[in-house]
């Protein structure tokens, strides 16, 4: 059995990658090859298009892994997606989704949850549901291995989605609730967030500057 | 009230229908005396979004992108009424619309802040604009319109519109039809704002 990792993110490191990476490794455990293709480079060349094409057909599986943008998908995967539909790529194949993003309650995914469920259909692909992470900068690209007991649910959450694709089921809600479980308190989530932001822009010497109005009328 | 059309109709068969219904929007709002600007996305060059934070992080509100999509965030910072335009794709945006929004999020501030128990990104600006979207739609489709009126929904929430609202518009609607949709939809977010 095969399965092709699409990820939607645009970051050379993401958390999309980590949480697509654990899962697929999951199903390699279980005996399943698996492969991977950036959406941001799919549709940069006919030939890459043409390969991902051709994955897609000599999959079982094709596993979406993205950040939350604007409450759905970045742009490049939805192009990539539009790409398979116009083709009727899916062929009967299964279809699961990982999104992640910064807020802390994965429900707020929900609503991307629901357009990768009407790609599905589109594109004639089988739904085999799909995860929710809230708080995805605790993953930073790293591998779940190693990011620390923050995730250790989420881990368990992607164990019980893997075991179910493996053996042909779709993802239950136990793994639902696992992944989409909150990783802290939301008040700690705001704090620690604030704090890690002005890390960062002090490190960009933009400190003074975060709160700018550059076009304020 | 300042007007400003994010006008996402590919550059395909399937655009002519939503080029028309923004031409009758600007039309129609200019009549009414509101200023109207009209970005036609598919034509623009707007690169994707790298998620690199530069806009929050490095130069706090401005992309690190310089292309076509520098004076559109510019229009929502400063525009009373924002209208998105879009097949529906999926229940959501079509890309030629989400290119651009993708690259609009400096429009908040990277901090986090509670909004009726859900967080969200706090608010860069002091006043933001006044907030519509028209879906077109081939055919009727429930599933479609509901995902993408609860997108709407939730794209609203976190740009801070004070008001917003949705029309789902048809391909197979003649121009009356599509005209009385364009009425109402000005109507109402006449009385919002």
């Amino acid at each position: 059995m095969k399965a092709l990792l699409l990820i939607g993110s645009p970051r050379s490191r993401s958390a999309s990658e980590s949480l697509g990476t654990y899962l697929t490794e999951r199903l390699a455990a279980r005996g399943w090859e698996c492969s991977r293709a950036k959406a941001l480079t799919v549709t940069t060349s006919e030939r890459r298009t043409d390969a991902l094409l051709a994955d897609v057909s000599s999959s079982d599986l094709l596993v979406l892994a993205f950040p939350l943008y604007i409450d759905s998908l970045p742009t490049p995967l939805l192009r990539v997606l539009q790409l398979l539909a116009e083709k009727r790529a899916g062929g009967g194949r299964r279809l699961a989704a990982i999104v992640n993003s910064g807020f802390p309650e994965g429900a707020q995914n929900d609503t991307a949850l629901a357009i990768c469920r009407r790609f599905a259909a589109e594109a004639g692909f089988e739904w085999a549901g799909g995860v929710a992470l809230g708080g995805g900068g605790a993953v930073a690209g790293k591998r779940l291995q190693e990011a620390g007991g923050l995730v250790a649910r989420v881990m368990e959450g992607l164990d019980v989605a893997a075991e179910a694709l493996a053996e042909g089921r779709d993802i239950p809600e136990s793994a639902s609730r696992l992944v989409s479980k909150p990783l802290m308190p939301s008040w700690l989530y705001i704090l620690g967030g604030a704090f890690g932001w002005y890390q960062l822009a002090r490190k960009q010497r933009a400190l003074w500057h975060l709160r700018a109005r550059p076009y304020a009328r | 009230m300042n007007i400003t059309i994010l006008n996402g109709a590919p550059g395909n068969g399937r655009g002519t229908t939503l080029r028309a219904i923004a031409s009758t929007i600007a039309d129609e709002a200019r009549a009414k005396g509101w200023p109207a600007a009209t970005f036609d996305l598919d034509g623009l060059d707007i690169k994707p979004c790298r998620g690199c934070f530069a806009c929050w992080l490095k130069h706090p509100g401005t992309c690190a992108i310089k292309d076509d999509e520098e004076p559109i965030v510019k229009a929502i910072a400063s525009t009373d009424l924002i209208i998105w335009m879009t097949p529906v794709v999926f229940g959501g945006y079509g890309p030629e619309l989400k290119k651009a929004l993708d690259r609009s999020i400096s429009i908040l501030s990277p901090f986090f802040t509670k909004l009726d128990g859900e967080t969200h990104h706090k608010r860069r600006y002091s006043r933001y604009p006044t907030f519509a979207a028209v879906g077109l739609l081939r055919r009727v489709d429930q599933e479609s319109e509901e995902i993408f009126r609860r997108l709407v929904w939730r794209n609203a929430i976190n740009i801070y519109a004070p008001a917003f609202s949705v029309e789902i518009a048809y391909e197979s609607e003649g121009p009356v039809s599509l005209g009385a949709k364009v009425d109402r939809l000005l109507e109402r977010v006449e009385v919002a704002a």
